[in-house]
């Protein structure tokens, strides 16, 4: 029974890589509540279980054991027809290679969520269109990914993440291949969307990010081994600007 | 030495790494050329087969029949032997003609009576049991086979049971059921038998029609349509009774038993190389990328371009070297059945001639070289870091084919979007499709035409051997045909789902159930197959069209098109397994993958 009222809640989680005396245990023993509204950065060393602790919330993975939820339902026993069903309501993906659809435009891989969704092509479109404006690619509709700078192809990313107004954004290392100026227009975008009670779950190495963040958690050999609450979020995003030269 | 052998090894490393494909490979070629190889066999393999019995039987140069077997007949065939051409002779005989019967089948058959030795010119060669004696009689090899009849047995000729003492063949009549020479042409079908020839009297007295055939060697044997010209005026002036049958007819006339195969399969082999070439394509496009980061890691360690076009090329090449020769084997094995289906002649494959190995071995290379060289060239042009990045080719944008498929469910949507990703393979699997079922509607109108049978008037109690040959070999073409098209139906899905399986994650992760993935791998291979399934009707009608003497009876409309629309079914089931598994790919790791 899951009385937490936020959008993430997490008990016990184990992940298991291979057997034997090959076995590494990715997330081990895992605890976590993510409020909704709140931005909470995962930071940690590569190969720490950071982006496997971000697979297995938005059910990419299934865990070794423990439970997870999201917004209130059990979701490490929902089968992948179950699962593919919340990714498409609940969750959206934001990785550090953008996974941008190649041969599709930038309003196209905006609109396919929705499609997938079920709604109409003309909804589609209008939702894309409205995204794409709000992250300031209205210029940019019909352009392919590779027409795209990386701070743009990012910025596409998160906007069909957030075709379906999913209840959580799952960020993994989203700028992790941007460069200053891009990595401070993604900030913006999270800022803005927090702004809009989003909440969000980014996994970064880059420090700069987790102190735009609500929380702060930091893993080492898969478990959490901090957890801070943070302050004057929009001073930390402020601090950032003129970096981007 | 040293760069030969290391090229052997990186190919052998290669073959290794992908098993499946490389057995797909030598499949296709090895069928394509065997087809090509047995088709080619045909032409002049009756003359062979024709020219080797002939030589083992002191088979003839001239036969002159002259109806009834009194003095004013024979003495005209007489006249023959002192011609100054001739160097043997043997006869006349008497030949009759009336009906036998063997295990419920009746048949008309010529019966021939002969001596106990032989004259020297044919001499029936005993391929079981004796020669004639008093009572007893030998039937033509070709015969004894569509009666189904054995050394022992008991056949009733003209009313009278007899013992059948031997089997034999000869080069004087040709193949079963054509030993009716009496007549302009062949006359009605017919077996043929030897008696002995105390035992024709009683057919004498049975008032039955009766021959007088007369056999020559001349010294000549091409010069037979000369000897025919001097000789034709004295020994029947006025043309009407005297027939006469060259060696050289015989050898046209036994080689329409064949007519209908070899189209069947040189065409059958056509087709087989255009499903082998679409398959060995799918598998180099599907391989493209991975060859592309090969060539980038071979640059990258110094490789020159001669040098790695030759570990490219070298694989498939080999391979198809390799396959045609086992398709040539397969060919030599399979051609003894093929050639002699009546087995009215010596049977003794010659093997496939220089021409037919040059043939097949350019062709096996061509189909491998068509198919690789594209990608090597573009796997050569391309930048070593671009190729180790494995940046090389992106599908293009189709925004028609994008906007349409945005109305449509999410499988359809998924599907359609596959195929504008490779349009190409779209189309390919199309041909595939229409490759198949134009020899699916050919075996169909084929086995509607009707079949006079070698039985007494036509009866089907003994099989239409000319048309049975044709029959097998167009259900040997097709069989072959679809085991081709299911391997490159599940070559081409899989190839999809592979190069699709970034865009597939990507989808999952956007909420695309794995249904959903299944089904759209599905849908695109089953677009193409409708409209590919649809043309092959008309294809396979105008085929048998082209190739049928006189009327034509049509099957009824709803087979032809159950048939091509069950290709859609069998695309779903043999699309289904690889689709599922590439659906249930991990994501993570996928995207995992790609991001590295």
């Amino acid at each position: 029974m899951n009385e937490f009222g936020g959008v993430v809640r997490v008990r016990g989680l184990f992940k298991e890589h291979g057997q034997g005396q090959g076995l590494v245990r990715a997330v081990d023993g895992v605890d976590l509540e993510v409020p909704a509204g709140q931005m909470l950065a995962v930071m940690g060393p590569s190969g720490c279980g950071k982006s496997t602790l971000l697979h297995l919330l938005g059910g990419l993975e299934r865990p070794s054991d423990g439970q997870v939820w999201l917004a209130g339902q059990r979701i490490d026993t929902v089968n992948e027809r179950g699962l593919a069903r919340l990714r498409r309501r609940s969750v959206g993906f934001v990785f550090q290679a953008f996974h941008l659809i190649e041969e599709l435009s930038a309003a196209e891989n905006v609109e396919l969520p929705v499609l997938l969704a079920g709604r109409s092509a003309r909804a589609a479109r209008r939702r894309a269109a409205f995204l794409l404006e709000r992250f300031g690619l209205a210029d940019r509709t019909r352009h392919l990914p590779w027409q795209l700078s990386g701070g743009q192809r990012q910025r596409v990313a998160i906007a069909r993440a957030m075709a379906n107004e999913p209840l959580v954004l799952l960020a993994d290392e989203p700028t992790g291949n941007l460069d200053t100026a891009a990595t401070l227009d993604v900030l913006r975008i999270f800022a803005d969307l927090r702004a809009a009670g989003q909440t969000l779950v980014v996994v970064t190495h880059d420090e700069r990010v987790a102190a735009t963040a609500d929380r702060l958690v930091t893993m080492r050999d898969g478990m959490f081994v901090d957890d801070t609450q943070l302050a004057g979020r929009t001073g930390r995003l402020d601090g950032l600007i003129g970096l981007e030269d | 030495m040293g760069r030969t052998l290391l090229i052997f090894r990186l190919v052998l490393a290669d073959v290794r790494r992908h098993p499946a494909q490389a057995v797909m490979l030598l499949v296709s070629i090895t069928a394509a050329t065997a087809m090509l190889s047995l088709g080619m066999s045909l032409h002049g393999a009756t003359e062979t087969l024709y020219r080797q019995t002939r030589a083992a039987t002191a088979g003839p140069d001239f036969v002159a029949f002259s109806p009834g077997s009194d003095r004013t007949a024979t003495s005209a065939l007489t006249s023959l032997e002192h011609a100054p051409e001739v160097v043997a002779h043997s006869g006349p005989y008497r030949q009759f003609s009336t009906t036998l019967t063997a295990r419920g089948a009746t048949a008309n058959v010529v019966v021939q009576g002969a001596g106990a030795t032989p004259g020297p010119v044919d001499r029936p060669l005993v391929t079981s049991g004796s020669w004639v004696r008093p009572g007893g009689v030998v039937v033509e090899r070709g015969f004894a086979n569509a009666l189904g009849v054995h050394v022992g047995d008991h056949v009733t000729v003209a009313g009278r049971s007899l013992p059948i003492v031997g089997i034999a063949v000869t080069a004087a009549y040709t193949v079963y059921p054509w030993a009716e020479m009496g007549a302009e042409g062949p006359g009605d079908n017919s077996g043929l038998v030897w008696l002995n020839e105390p035992d024709t009297r009683a057919l004498v007295s049975a008032n039955l029609s009766v021959t007088s055939a007369i056999y020559l060697k001349l010294r000549d044997p091409a010069a037979t349509q000369a000897f025919l010209d001097s000789h034709r005026a004295s020994v029947d002036p006025n043309q009407t009774t005297t027939h006469f049958v060259t060696w050289q007819f015989m050898v046209v006339q036994d080689s329409v038993m064949l007519k209908d195969s070899q189209p069947i399969l040189v065409i059958g082999s056509w087709l087989l190389c255009f499903l082998a070439i679409a398959g060995v394509a799918t598998l180099a496009a599907g391989r493209a990328a991975k060859q592309t980061r090969r060539v980038g890691l071979l640059k990258a360690v110094g490789a020159t371009p001669g040098f790695i076009a030759a570990v490219l090329l070298a694989e498939y090449l080999t391979l198809a070297l390799l396959a045609d020769a086992l398709g040539l084997t397969a060919a030599r094995l399979a051609e003894p059945a093929l050639i002699n289906p009546t087995a009215s002649l010596i049977t003794a494959a010659a093997g496939p001639t220089g021409t037919t190995i040059a043939v097949t071995t350019i062709i096996a290379l061509a189909v491998a070289a068509l198919t690789t060289l594209g990608p090597t060239v573009r796997a050569l042009r391309t930048e070593t870091v671009a190729a180790l990045a494995d940046t090389a080719h992106q599908p293009q944008h189709r925004a028609h084919l994008t906007r349409i498929s945005a109305m449509l469910p999410a499988p359809l949507l998924l599907g359609l979007r596959l195929i504008a990703r490779r349009p190409g393979r779209a189309i390919l699997h199309a041909c595939n499709m229409t490759a198949t079922l134009t020899a699916i509607i050919a075996l169909l109108m084929l086995n509607a035409q009707p079949a006079r049978g070698y039985g007494l008037g036509g009866s089907s109690s003994l099989t239409n051997l000319k048309v049975d040959q044709g029959r097998h070999m167009m259900l040997a073409v097709t069989a072959a045909l679809i085991i081709l098209a299911v391997i490159n139906t599940i070559t081409i899905t899989w190839t999809t789902a592979q190069e699709a399986r970034p865009t597939m994650a990507i989808a999952r992760t956007l909420g695309a159930t794995p249904g959903q993935i299944t089904a759209g791998l599905s849908v695109a291979q089953l677009l193409p197959t409708l409209p590919g399934a649809l043309a092959g009707i008309p294809m396979g009608i105008t085929l048998c069209l082209i190739f049928s003497a006189g009327d034509v009876t049509w099957p009824p409309a709803w087979l032809l098109f159950t048939a091509a629309l069950a290709a859609l079914p069998a695309t779903a089931a043999l699309t289904a397994v690889p689709a599922r598994i590439a659906a249930r790919k991990s994501v993570a790791q996928t995207l995992s993958a790609e991001a590295t």
